[in-house]
């Protein structure tokens, strides 16, 4: 096969390890590593635009790999910028160098994994997202909530590969071939249903670990909590998003495994449990915690109605979804920086400090919400729109309900910034590479809700 | 010319040029939130004069807009939308003028309430489903933030009780939505458009579209408020600041009754009739419910919101006469009195606002004989007070009387319509209490020289609508005529329909002789 549909990859590969030994000749560029960070990721992302596409194998490069290939890199370029931005969780003594190429890493194990055609490809470069998501959780090694929640992340995560790579092992038994066409090829009826459901199910459990699917959610909130915030902001999006296009990849028709209605319970609970759990907290990143696992109930939704419809709906909400999420974390990241605690209180009277942050942060939360004309609810009415079309109109309502209750709390921290007094006067400190974050999130939330067309169009073209 | 687009975005544009200025260009802000309220009211004026009432759908603009769905941005107006367009437009340039003298922050309130206003018009003007739901989320978040920054002292429970409960109602709507999409073809010939679901409507007619028609009502039913939906209306009115009340009872309320009208009864003719002796009821409890609990109110400003729910069921009641023999008598009884219903409850708060700002409460118990000190303003209230109780010669009967008259040409369950005439008793004994205790009797000394009569800027707000109260009253015909084509259009749609028995439907002209 010839190196050209790798060429993001290795792009992606090149640099981070120039910019792990940049940094020990030029110890002194420090943050400003993030620029040649975000350039490569750019440079990968509109490469994976370009490279031809190509097929067999262990690796594809179709539509749906170059979507979230270029999804991932917006969410990792906004992750950078995030970082760069964020003035109070600096590390002492730890090399920004080191923290740019692993995100970078990461990044390549993303672009990867959306192309994986293979379980062996799809485990390793899962691994190689988690690996460097520990690590990243861990990164200010003198914060003891840091290390907790990498030790907690790294413990979870090992056992979800296990499973999963046990879910593998009963699937190889199946097929006898660790390809993933093999699934989507095989004639189901004629072989033994109770591997072929169980690998299902190993599988899905691994990735659910990933995507914090209830019922294996419980590590999310501690180290959401525990890691510093921009690693929050990146965990809880970019690899969520490969993960689901993963998930859509290894199982496309969940309802011809006979599994999906399991599945739609699991999704029915995911939202509720992260909405019921979002509701009581006082921490911004606990509560972005419970939120993220809501979310990512409502796109299992799309997984579970399937077809075309359902698998678009998956691709365009988790985009939408990095955006909005990434977006309420810049806004975070400025209030946390400005009031030295992760409390939520330190929203409290923003708009009267600063009006534009203060619409930029409910224009974030009520496209979470699904409130139109923002892109959240174009995410959301494709899904609603795939349950409908195929027969699954309960986890329909149960999701509507569940939007309902979500919008308790966003509208919490809303009526905390407008309406409540500020702790203390002053205007807000922006950073310039904070400012950008959350402009540029907020200028996609707003026009993929107001013309939403060519997204819808490109994912259409996209699905495999 | 985009007529109705410009309607619908001038104060969009406003309201983003008000969040470009700076808190203190107080006089700056006040002017562009004036003319980015009054230049939609003066087109819409423009459009009513170059509108006939029999042509069906005008000023009609369609332009693809997500063609994977099959969505449009398509708007016109027609006899059931142009009146609530006029009325949003009024109502608008009234509360923006008497919202000057808030001090609060001032450059929010007017960016939210010019948002709002835009998401209101986009409601009525709005043909495509799609287009239709995104305007009506649009004007529940300048809602929340205007009872929730500018309002009373439980603004905040307030402010998120309506939220939560209108939001609740409207997710439901859009699952009633996008079933109607689903089943409205295979695909590829789906649509969103209202007026073409409108003529597929045979396709709606099973049994199993019950849910969708629930959805969708409850969507409505929340905003109405009819029955049991209505709880959150009383909080919000209370706690909401005079002219942000205005326009919450004036227009609102009435993008429920538009929606069940445009929708329900357009769409799903068949199931409406079949839910019209559910819904007559529902009318029955809003009239009698609303009626004893205002009586029971000493707020005056509760007391006025609990008259909306029970005025809104009379509405509900002219509707529910669709199948009768003065059906065409009934629906325009409940166009005509959701306009009289914004224009005297519209300023009925805003009357009540004038007291509050003066005396800082609305307790009836506190005052007494102020019809002495302040002759204006007890004149105003009087004749408004009047109206809305349905006294003949002014607005408020015109439409309750219509509303009455065709209920009762439907043969079926006349026995709610005759108990809910205890509701206009009612009506009158509280508006009448509210005259006596607050206009006769003893002068409460502690008011002594604080209470001036009604300012020239209050004069100018109240001043239209009471001429249009006396104007409608008397000559009801500018909004019966407006209607007319679009009620009788819903009259053949829901006679139609299989389940109606076929009856020739006489004009709206019971009143008008």
């Amino acid at each position: 096969m010839a190196l050209t549909p790798f060429l993001p990859e290795i792009v992606l590969a090149l640099a981070a390890m120039a910019i792990l030994l940049g940094e020990t000749v030029w110890p002194r560029v420090g943050r400003l590593w993030v620029i040649p960070g975000a350039a490569a990721v750019g440079a990968a992302a509109l490469l994976a635009a370009k490279v031809p596409s190509a097929a067999g194998g262990m690796f594809v490069m179709d539509g749906m790999a170059r979507f979230l290939k270029i999804a991932s890199a917006s969410g990792t370029v906004l992750t950078l910028g995030l970082s760069a931005g964020m003035k109070t969780w600096r590390p002492r003594g730890v090399s920004w160098g080191a923290y740019v190429s692993l995100i970078l890493l990461s990044t390549l194990g993303l672009m990867l994994l959306v192309s994986s055609a293979d379980w062996l490809m799809l485990v390793v470069s899962l691994e190689l997202v988690s690996v460097t998501c520990f690590i990243l959780a861990g990164f200010l090694k003198d914060d003891r909530r840091g290390s907790e929640a990498a030790i907690k992340y790294f413990l979870m995560g090992a056992f979800s590969a296990g499973l999963m790579l046990y879910g593998i092992s009963l699937y190889y038994g199946v097929f006898g071939t660790t390809s993933l066409t093999a699934l989507r090829t095989a004639h189901l009826a004629a072989l033994p249903r109770l591997p072929v459901v169980g690998a299902a199910f190993f599988v899905l459990a691994g990735l659910g670990f990933k995507m914090a699917l209830v019922p294996f959610h419980m590590w999310a909130p501690d180290v959401y909590e525990g890691a510093p915030l921009p690693v929050t902001a990146f965990i809880s999006s970019a690899p969520k998003a490969a993960a689901f296009g993963a998930l859509l990849r290894a199982l496309p028709n969940l309802d011809g495994l006979g599994i999906a209605g399991v599945v739609a319970i699991l999704s029915l609970l995911t939202m509720t449990v992260g909405n019921i759990g979002a509701l009581r907290q006082t921490n911004i990143k606990r509560l972005l915690a419970y939120s993220s696992i809501a979310q990512m109930g409502y796109v299992l939704m799309g997984a579970v109605a399937g077809g075309d419809s359902g698998r678009g709906a998956v691709l365009i909400y988790v985009l939408f979804y990095l955006f909005m999420n990434l977006g309420a974390f810049a806004c975070a990241a400025v209030v946390c920086d400005d009031a030295g605690t992760e409390d939520l209180g330190a929203f409290s009277g923003l708009a009267r400090r600063s009006l534009p942050l203060a619409l930029c942060a409910t224009i974030f939360f009520l496209s979470l919400t699904g409130i139109p004309p923002l892109a959240g609810f174009v995410g959301k009415f494709s899904l609603f729109a795939a349950a409908l079309e195929h027969g699954w109109a309960w986890l329909a309502v149960a999701a509507v309900i569940n939007s309902v209750v979500s919008l308790a709390y966003y509208a919490g921290i809303v009526r905390r910034m407008f309406f409540d007094e500020a702790a203390h006067a002053g205007r807000v400190g922006l950073s310039f590479s904070l400012a950008v974050c959350a402009a540029a999130a907020v200028a996609v939330t707003l026009a993929a809700g107001l013309f939403p067309d060519r997204v819808l169009g490109w994912v259409r073209s996209s699905l495999p | 010319m985009p007529l109705l687009s410009l309607i619908t975005f001038v104060p969009l544009v406003g309201a983003v040029f008000i969040l470009a200025l700076k808190e203190d260009q107080k006089g700056l802000i006040h002017g562009l939130a004036l003319a980015a309220a009054g230049i939609p009211f003066l087109l819409s004026i423009f459009a009513y004069a170059g509108f006939t009432s029999s042509a069906g759908m005008q000023f009609v603009e369609n332009l693809s807009w997500i063609p994977s769905f099959n969505i449009h941005y398509k708007m016109g107006v027609d006899g059931l939308s142009l009146p609530m367009v006029l009325l949003t437009g009024l109502l608008s340039v009234i509360s923006v003028w008497a919202s000057f003298g808030i001090e609060k922050r001032i450059r929010e309130y007017f960016f939210w309430f010019l948002l709002l206003e835009t998401g209101m018009l986009g409601v009525f003007v709005s043909l495509d489903f799609f287009l239709f739901y995104v305007f009506w989320e649009i004007t529940l978040v300048p809602m929340y933030f205007l009872i929730g920054v500018w309002g009373g002292p439980q603004k905040e429970y307030a402010a998120i009780k309506f939220f939560l409960y209108t939001l609740a109602g409207s997710v439901f709507m859009l699952l009633g939505i996008l079933a109607l999409y689903f089943a409205s073809g295979e695909p590829g010939a789906r649509t969103f458009d209202m007026i073409e679901l409108s003529a597929r409507s045979p396709l709606f007619a099973g049994a199993k579209f019950w849910w969708v028609f629930l959805a969708l009502y409850v969507g409505f039913a929340v905003k109405i408020p009819a029955f049991p939906f209505h709880t959150w209306l009383p909080l919000a009115h209370v706690e909401a600041p005079t002219a942000v009340s205005v326009i919450l009872a004036g227009i609102l309320l009435k993008m429920g009754v538009y929606g069940l009208l445009r929708v329900n009864a357009a769409i799903l003719p068949d199931l409406m009739i079949k839910f019209l002796p559910v819904l007559i009821v529902i009318a029955f409890i809003n009239i009698i419910w609303g009626a004893f609990c205002a009586m029971g109110q000493r707020d005056m400003k509760r007391m006025v919101a609990y008259s909306s729910i029970n005025h809104m069921g009379y509405c509900l009641l002219g509707i529910a006469a669709i199948t009768g023999s003065y059906s065409a008598a009934g629906l325009s009884g409940a166009m005509f009195q959701m306009v009289s219903h914004g224009i005297i409850t519209g300023s009925l708060f805003l009357l009540v606002g004038v007291i509050y700002d003066r005396a800082h409460t609305r307790n009836m118990d506190e005052f007494g004989g102020l019809a002495s000190k302040m002759p204006l303003f007890a004149g105003l209230m009087t004749i408004q007070c009047m109206a809305s109780l349905g006294l003949p010669g002014l607005a408020g009967f015109i439409g309750e009387f219509l509303c009455f008259l065709g209920a009762f040409g439907r043969t079926q369950q006349r026995i709610w319509v005759a108990l809910s005439v205890i509701g206009i008793l009612v009506t009158a004994t509280f508006f009448l209490k509210l005259l006596k205790d607050v206009f006769l009797g003893e002068f409460n000394a502690k008011w002594e020289g604080r209470l001036s009569d009604v300012s020239s800027r209050e004069l100018g707000t109240l001043a239209p609508l009471v001429a249009l109260t006396v104007f409608f009253g008397v000559y009801p015909r500018p909004i019966l005529d407006t209607t007319e084509a679009a009620v009788r259009f819903l009259v053949d749609k829901t006679s139609a329909a299989p389940a109606a028995p076929a009856v020739p439907s006489p004009a709206p002209a019971a009143a008008q002789r």
